[in-house]
């Protein structure tokens, strides 16, 4: 007896709906519970940042970028803050950046906490999910008290950053550091090498390195797929040369290279080596001024721009068109997240309904830096 | 078949060993227990052990707060706001760093500056505000500020300012000013208008 085609059932899911994380929607077409075609459907939570970016200058631009990644904010302060200080021929002060290159990097791994835990959410896990919240709580905490904000910091600045550290941070950053190394091993032994797991990502959604090139996948998404690229090695920005770190990738211990349970591992991996980064430039950071170099008037001089850096989520870039006036002229945001969404539809064919959501949990996308 | 066996007693190891994990936190709940009980508890507390004290925080972001008394009017944080939501209208004082206790106008900042200008609108709607904390950088006169932590010594902190009302969410900083009164010190503005 051969395969029984019946007709395409359309299902909706989202714009409100807890898997999606955030308002997000699929439109899925469905040929019994198999998948024929996924079709996000994006825009909800359009609120204009690059038009509002036309009309604001430089310096007011940092709230609005916090708000597009809100899971890792400061990593979109420190791209924007290095595009434009590209574009200025800024020279920022050595304590700046090793404070950047700490925050950046704390805010992985609280990026990559909620990621994860979030995915285990989404295939039936919740203890994960508490434990992972409850750890990035901690970092939350710590940023709180360096920039009073815990999750919309517009903390570095164009030439700079804010505050300096706060008295007794880095001790705070150490002890934090030292808590959560071996909260790595839990979160495997509760999570990562749990069979029902396995049985839900290995295997499931996987997307071949070539598939993952072709769309502009990147980060750990394309690190998950074997791809060794990280924005960080490659093309260092800031001072990320100046650190010893690996990059994962996805080696299909439990499946194919490039399914859900590589994506998710590379993530889990990437916070060790976020641990092992910011332990050196807590080590090696210098005394000075964090604000001898904010430029009085930020007013680049005519000329464009495009400056890649590495948020959690992939290659996020920053295209600027200045006029020579203190207001962008254009402002193009590259978002990683898109890109990760735009290849769910080529790897979610052919799978049950149920891994859909797995699959997009994997992708770890965020809607305000999608919509924009 | 020996392979199902084997999946299925894999699934039950790994599950128990999953299970042991939340029981050992189970039985330390006293001393891991991160939860805040809210309305009792409160964060920031210095006893809630991260290596801080409330002393140290750099910044805060809570309610924004105007000293009127300290405002010369000079509309930087009107500017620096990404989001438009302080508006201040000013008239211009015909005597430089005088009082003027009619319209209740101190003419002297605390820090010592003589005011040029009546502040006769100061409002803003927290509703608009995203904390971004831009408008208290410029300030010169240090008197527009976030309220507690560091500046706990100008106004305690003030985070629960939910309202009934959205308009009771817009704060009105500036004295009420009569108008008559106002015209009083400047009879030159109303020859204009007539």
């Amino acid at each position: 007896m051969g395969v029984v085609h019946g007709d395409l059932m359309t299902l909706n899911i989202g714009p409100q709906h807890p898997s999606t994380h955030g308002v997000l929607r699929l439109k899925v077409k469905t040929d019994g519970e198999i998948i024929s075609e996924v079709e996000p459907i994006i825009g909800y939570l359009h609120r204009c940042f690059e038009k509002h970016c036309e009309n604001v200058t430089y310096e007011q631009v940092i709230p609005y970028t916090d708000r597009c990644d809100y899971i890792a904010a400061m990593n979109n302060n420190f791209g924007y803050a290095v595009t434009v200080e590209e574009l200025m021929e800024i020279k920022v002060p050595e304590r700046v950046e090793y404070i950047r290159v700490i925050v950046a990097e704390l805010n992985r791994i609280a990026s990559h906490l909620l990621a994860l835990g979030a995915y285990g959410l989404d295939v039936g896990a919740f203890t994960p999910f508490l434990y992972m919240f409850r750890d990035r709580e901690r970092i939350l905490d710590l940023f709180e008290t360096l920039c009073g904000a815990r999750l919309l910091y517009n903390y570095i600045w164009v030439g700079g950053v804010s505050h300096d550290l706060p008295p007794g941070f880095i001790g705070a950053v150490y002890s934090f550091l030292d808590y959560f190394e071996p909260k790595i091993e839990e979160y495997n032994e509760l999570l990562t090498y749990n069979k029902i797991f396995i049985e839900r990502t290995g295997d499931v959604g996987v997307m071949p390195p070539e598939v993952a090139v072709s769309y502009g996948v990147t980060g750990p998404n394309l690190r998950g797929s074997g791809v060794k690229w990280d924005i960080r090695k490659d093309e260092p920005y800031s001072i990320y040369d100046k650190f010893d770190f690996d990059i994962p990738v996805g080696a299909g211990e439990m499946g194919t290279v490039g399914d859900c349970w590589d994506r998710y591992y590379v993530r889990m991996v990437e916070m060790k080596e976020s641990v092992k980064i910011t332990r050196q430039a807590l080590k090696g950071i210098p005394a000075g001024d964090v604000h001898q170099a904010l430029p009085k008037k930020i007013r680049p001089p005519q000329g464009s721009i495009y400056k890649r850096t590495e948020s959690p989520r992939g290659d996020l870039a920053y295209y600027i068109v200045s006029d020579g006036s203190p207001i962008p002229y254009r402002l193009k945001m590259r978002s990683p997240a898109f890109t990760a969404l735009s290849v769910l539809s080529e790897i979610s064919q052919g799978w049950m309904m149920s891994d859909v959501l797995a699959i997009l949990g994997s992708l770890d996308i965020v809607l305000g830096e999608i919509d924009r | 078949m020996s392979n199902y066996f084997s999946n299925i007693f894999e699934a039950v190891s790994t599950l128990f060993t999953g299970l042991g994990i939340t029981w050992r936190h189970m039985l330390n709940i006293r001393k891991d227990n991160v939860t805040l009980q809210y309305p009792e508890e409160r964060w920031p507390r210095p006893e809630r052990d991260i290596g801080f004290n409330i002393d140290d925080y750099n910044v805060i972001r809570s309610r924004l707060q105007v000293d009127i008394d300290d405002c010369i009017g000079c509309m930087k944080c009107e500017r620096a706001c990404p989001v438009q939501c302080i508006k201040i209208v000013t008239t211009k004082s015909g005597a430089k760093g005088e009082d003027l206790p009619d319209i209740n106008h101190t003419g002297v900042t605390s820090n010592g500056t003589k005011k040029a200008l009546i502040v006769s609108r100061f409002d803003i709607d927290m509703t608009e505000c995203c904390y971004c904390n831009l408008c208290t950088y410029p300030c010169p006169e240090e008197c527009i500020y976030m309220t507690g932590g560091p500046n706990s010594h100008k106004h305690p902190i003030d985070y629960e300012f939910s309202q009934y009302d959205r308009n009771d969410l817009i704060y009105k900083f500036a004295k009420e000013i009569d108008d008559e009164k106002l015209s009083k010190y400047f009879p030159q503005k109303e020859e204009a208008k007539a």
